[in-house]
Formats: C-alpha cells, structure tokens, sequence
C-alpha cells in the first residue's frame, strides 16, 4: 500500500502531447512556467498509450542548428522523440522503480520518466529529482528506525548483562549465606553450652564466697561453718572446674575461630564486590583468585579439591570486581563440569609483557562443536532456568575490554582448561633504566 | 533403660562435631566422625541407634551417606542436618535414605535435644520389640488415593491389581476423611492440592492420629520449605515430583506396601514414626481440627 502510493506521490499529471504536434508548437509549450520544471514532455496516442519522449536538449540540438527551427519546426513531433523511453508502473515500489530507473537512465540526464497505470495507460510524468528526494527520505526514516532499533538493543543488552550480573551476585550471597550457617550453627550452640556450664561456677563462686565470710567472721558458729563447708564442697563437685578447663578452652577457641570465619566471608563478600573502587588501580590478580575462592567455596568443596599453583605477579591495572566476576564464574563452571569429585588447577604466572591465569577442570569436557559456541550470548547447555547463557560471553566481553584474551581448550572425559592472558602496561623507561 | 542410646554424628566441619558432642555427652552415647566413608565403616560394626549427618561434604553427601547407612543398619534412624536448603538433598534423603528428620543450621538447641529425645524414645521401644519372623504375610492393603491426575491413578490401580490391593477414591478433604475413618487404610496417595483445598494439614494429622498409615505425596510444587515441614511434621514416606517418573513411583509404592506389611505383623508400639507438632498456629489449628473429624479413628485405634 504505502510503496504504491510513494510514486502515486511522484506523479506529476503533465497534458500529454499528440503525435502529431509540431516541434515548434511542443518548443512552445516547453517554454511555459508550468514545464519549466520537466526535462521533457510525454507523447501519447489516441488510447493513451505512451509513445515515447520528446526532451528539451533534442530540441536544443534542432534549433541550435543554422535555420534549425525554420528548416524542421513544422515537422510532427514524433519524429524527433525518444521512442523508448523509461516507463515505470504506478505500482512499483520505490526501491524497484529506482533500480529500475538507475539501470536505464544515461548520462547526461535529459528526460524524465514516464508512469503508467496497471493497463499501462499514461497517467502523468515522474522526475529523477523527485525520485532521488523521495529515496533520501526513505533511507532517512529507515536509518531512524535503525537508530531506534540499535538503541533498544543496546539497552537490552545491557539490561541482560546486568540482570546476569545479578543472577550470579544473588546465587554468590545465597551460597555465602548458607556457607555462614555451618559457623554460625556450632558458635551459636557453643555460646549457649558455655552459658549453662558456667551456671554452676556461679554457684561455686557464690558457696565459697559465703564460706570465706563464715571464716573471716569471728562470730561465725560451727554449726554455720559447717554447712557453708558442706555447701561449697557440694558446689565443687556439681561444676568440677577441673573437668571443664578444658572443654572452655575448646569452646572458646572454636567459637573464636568460627566469629573468625564468619568475618572472613564477610569480608570476602564486601572485597569481591568491591563497588567502592574504581577501574585502573593496581591489582594483584592472586588476591582476586583468593577472594574468588572464598566466595565460590561452597560450590565447589564437595565437588572438587582446589590447587593453587599461584606464581608472583606484578600488579596490573584492571576492574577487581569485574576480573573476579569472570574468575567466579569460571569456577563455578568448572566445579559444574565435574561428576563426582574432581580437581581445580588454578595457576598464574607472568612474562614480560601479560600476565596469565588459567582455570582448569577435570570434568565431562566438550565437544569441538560445543566449545567453538561456549563464548556465544545464549548459548548454555544447562537446562532452561538454571543458565542465562551469558556467564561465559560477558566473561569474554570484560576480559577484552581489558585488552586480554580468554581461550579455551577442552577434552572430553578429560577436562577444560581456560586461559587468561591480561596485559601488563607498557614497561616505563625509569624501569628499563633501573 | 538398660543399654544407653548410641549417636553417631557425622559432618566434615570438627568443630560441629565438637559442638555436638559437649551437647549430648551426658544423655547419649556419642560418637563422632568427620569421614562420612569411616562413618559407614563404623556403622557396619558398631550398633548406632540414630546416625545425624551434615548435607554437604567432600566424599559424599549427606543424603548418599544416610541411604547407605540404611542399607547397612536398616533400624538406624536417619537425621540429616544441613545449612543449605536443597531440594534435591531433601528429596533424595527422604527416597533413599529414609530420614526422620530434616534439621537446618544453625539449629536450636532446645529442638535439637527434643528431635533427638523422640529418635531416642523410638529407639529405645525399637531395642526392646521382639524381631519380626522373615517370613511376612503378604496381606492385601487398603490404599486411598487422593488425587484426580490420570496418570497417578493408572500407576496407583496397576499396582493394586498386581499386589491384590484395594483401591479407595477420594475427590476431597471431606471424603477422605469420612473414607479415613470408616475403613482401615494403609497407604495413602496424594497430591498436595486436591480440589482446591492443602492436603498438608491432612497429612500431619493423619501422622499424628495414624502413625501406621504411608504417606507417598505426588506433588507439581517444588518448595524446600514445604518439604522440610512434610518431613518433619507429616512424617511422608516418599516425596514424588509431578509429571511422575514410573520406576520411581513403583518403587516408592512397593516400598511402602513391605513396610506396611512388617508393621501389620509387628505390635503397636514399634512403629518408627513420630511427627513433630506444626510449628505454625495456623497450622496447628488446622491440624488440631482435622485431629477432631478424625476422632472416630483414634477411638478405634486406642480402643
């Protein structure tokens, strides 16, 4: 519908010309301020069937002759036009009639073309430059709904990337929370059983106590004495503070060294987010492993033993928490990889110009097939709802903001095994001088 | 009581084991291990009476170990505590591994000492009960089904025809009830929603008033929680996902009508089932005034 009426919007109703019509009397009419605006003028027959062209420039030619217009001004129109002209349907879209017309039309441009109706009866006259402005317009409004398009998916994107994000963040806070209850279940039990045990020291203390004033006071009969004897002999036996030296001693140091993981996950929480600090410090990549790892131990302790081989590394600029994102998922991964109990390798090292990370498994492994696919967005092969499919393409996506690159090389039956190479800045001077 | 009560607690964490033990050393017989391959070890040996593991650990998880455990001392009451709430873990220790209870960290202490003074009460009578016979009769069960899902009723009516069973049909609440208590039934089958109404208030009730009466939910929802009080406070004998998986719903039923079976043969006062009380009001009100409707069967049952 709206291709048919964009070059109904072309259309200019020119009066068409008989083929009998004088050159002088077509020269005439030409001249008018109505044509002014036509290359040429349209020549039809008595069914209004087009017959061809007849353009300014042919007239031009003629009448720049010696005696052009005298010699040949009466002789019939028809003998002079272009009996072949560029006739295009009213119902041709846009694009086709350009391409239609582009193929056609020679240089230099003398005639305009002819538009016809679906029995191919002359309606009226189009214009190249029209057509071109018409075309322009089109290719406006199409690069707008591009536009609009790319910024949608732009925005998508993003919210993709972000709600990822926080998948990962809210799986990482469940799993940290449910790691402090193992803490949290013997402190708690243990805060309560040093309550009840040291209820009966209370009363030793109280017994003896009320002893040692019966000893101090000199009014104090025996009757007295002895039973405040009796009582603190009693109170002994009851708490045996002998007995529980030790069992405090433990109790407080598990509950100290439990208060003590608690923190340390805490802790690990607030570094691995790291919100606070901004891209481009100095960073010491084994830190993010550690703290990737405190994070992902719940995950991964009763699927696989982590080894860390982990080199000295000089500190590179780079955003923590996005490098311990991507280290966490490639943990994660690879403690899914595993049936049964398996092995993390995790190892680091340097040279001159990158440093390294790698993270490999002794899981299931993939496929050639699989593995050319695991950076793509949406690709996962865990079942719906359990993977967005984007862990491993955002991973891809920071690792070469940062001007890295992250590999993989997998075996089935034998593991995967994932590299990390981040550049080092380049050397200053005042190093290569020292 | 003659013989002390055996704990066995298993968790890879020592110092929960630690923990623990300063707990129960002066009412039970406590024993440790942080190697859930040595805990089995000992069990082959060793009488245990209830065996209390931790979900998560390196060598093998909680639910593995306790379906083990079970298979080396069957009489053994299961306990699984764990941090993490899975629902997987609490499915699989319930199928396999049969627990009594689901307990979550960090625990209560005062709920920990009650949990384990009902597993130790059971034991106690469990110790003294006369062995059954090998041979136990193959008596026909009376089982209800209370869902009105095709594919459970044609697993459920196969496996009464093979086994010689009856089949009851409920499409309520209410007349499971009134079903309930004019017949004596031994297993029950049934969803979660049944014509709009929670069939969980029904089960803890019947755990309650019925302690002899299998409960096999088939159920859609999947909701840790909601497993956990079934565990604990209905005391189901198995926790089937919805669509059904066949060989499992087969086993379950087999499963339940042995067990059914041994009990018929045994006397009252043996049967390992014990529900917790709901822990909610609205719960235990619900509970409470379906224990009423169900009054004609604790009649018959004390009488």
């Amino acid at each position: 519908m709206t291709t048919a009426s964009a070059l109904t919007r072309l259309l200019k109703p020119v009066t068409p010309l008989a083929a009998d019509m004088s050159i002088a009397d077509v020269a005439d009419r030409l001249l008018t301020p109505e044509h002014k605006a036509f290359l040429s003028l349209p020549i039809v027959d008595n069914a209004g069937r087009p017959l061809g062209l007849v353009s300014r420039s042919t007239l031009q030619d003629i009448f720049m002759q010696r005696f052009g217009r005298d010699l040949r001004g009466r002789h019939a129109v028809q003998e002079v036009m272009n009996p072949a002209p560029l006739v295009v349907s009213l119902e041709t879209s846009l694009e086709d009639a350009a391409k239609q017309i582009t193929g056609q039309l020679q240089y230099p441009i003398t005639e305009d073309f002819i538009l016809v109706d679906d029995q191919g009866l002359y309606r009226g006259l189009g214009t190249v430059l029209d057509l071109l402005k018409a075309m322009e317009a089109r290719i406006a409004q199409r690069n707008l709904v591009l536009r609009k398009a790319l910024v949608e998916l732009k925005e998508s994107q993003t919210q993709l990337v972000q709600s990822e994000k926080m998948a990962s963040l809210g799986q990482m806070v469940a799993g940290v929370a449910h790691e402090l209850n193992t803490p949290l279940g013997y402190v708690k039990n243990n805060v309560q059983l040093l309550r009840e045990l040291s209820a009966p020291l209370f009363e030793l203390a109280e017994a003896q106590a009320v002893l040692g004033d019966c000893l101090n006071d000199p009014t104090c009969d025996e009757a007295r004495l002895a039973m405040a004897l009796d009582t603190a002999a009693e109170a002994r036996v009851k708490a045996a503070p002998e007995l529980l030296v030790d069992d405090f001693t433990q109790l407080f140091s598990d509950t100290l060294y439990g208060l003590e993981q608690i923190a340390e996950l805490v802790v690990g929480l607030k570094d691995f987010a790291r919100l606070d600090r901004a891209m481009s410090e100095e960073v010491d990549l084994n830190e993010c492993i550690r703290s990737a790892l405190v994070i992902a131990r719940n995950g991964i302790k009763d699927k696989a033993e982590t080894i860390l081989q982990l080199g000295e590394l000089p500190r590179i600029p780079c955003a923590p928490s996005q490098i311990n994102q991507v280290l966490l998922n490639l943990l994660n991964n690879a403690a899914q990889a595993i049936d049964g109990f398996g092995q993390i390798l995790v190892k680091t090292w340097a040279d001159d110009s990158a440093v390294f990370v790698s993270v490999q498994d002794s899981g299931r492994g993939m496929p050639a097939e699989v593995l050319a696919r695991i950076f793509d967005p949406f690709f996962t092969t865990k079942p719906v709802g359990q993977g967005t499919g984007l862990g491993l393409s955002i991973s891809y996506k920071i690792i070469q903001d940062h001007g890295g690159q992250i590999r993989a090389a997998s075996e089935p039956g034998r593991g995967t095994r994932f590299l990390i190479r981040l550049p080092r800045p380049q050397a200053l001077p005042l190093q290569r001088s020292a | 009581m003659s013989e002390p009560i055996r704990i066995l607690f298993v968790d890879d964490e020592e110092r929960i084991l630690r923990s623990l033990a300063l707990q129960f050393r002066r009412e039970y017989e406590v024993l440790t291990e942080s190697d859930p391959r040595r805990a089995l070890e000992r069990l082959k040996s060793e009488n245990v009476q209830i065996i209390v593991s931790d979900q998560r650990m390196p060598q093998m998880s909680g639910a593995e170990l306790l379906a083990q455990a079970r298979e080396i001392a069957p009489d053994t009451l299961r306990i699984l505590l764990t941090g993490y709430s899975d629902l997987d873990a609490a499915v699989e220790a319930l199928n396999s591994g049969g627990i009594f209870r689901y307990l979550t960290k960090p625990w209560d202490q005062q709920e920990m000492a009650f949990t384990l003074r009902q597993a130790a009460q059971i034991a106690a009578r469990q110790l003294h009960a006369p062995k059954v016979s090998a041979a136990i009769p193959q008596a026909a069960l009376n089982v209800l089904l209370l869902d009105e899902d095709a594919p459970t009723l044609a697993v459920v009516a196969e496996f009464c025809v093979a086994g010689g069973h009856r089949l009851l049909r409920a499409a309520s609440l209410s007349e499971a009830v009134a079903l309930l208590n004019s017949q004596p039934i031994d297993l029950l089958v049934s969803d979660l929603q049944v014509a709009g109404e929670d069939t969980a208030p029904l089960l803890k009730s019947l755990a309650q008033a019925h302690p002899r009466l299998l409960s096999l939910v088939v159920t859609p929802f999947c909701d840790t929680q909601a497993l956990l009080k079934l565990i604990n406070e209905a005391q189901i004998f198995r926790y089937l996902p919805k669509p059904i998986r066949r060989g499992l719903f087969d086993k379950g039923l087999l499963a339940a009508a042995e067990q059914a079976q041994i009990w018929r043969a045994q006397p009252a006062q043996v049967v390992t089932r014990l529900a917790q009380q709901p822990r909610e009001e609205r719960d235990r009100e619900k509970v409470g005034s379906l224990l009423g409707m169900l009054g004609r069967l604790r009649e018959r049952l004390i009488a």
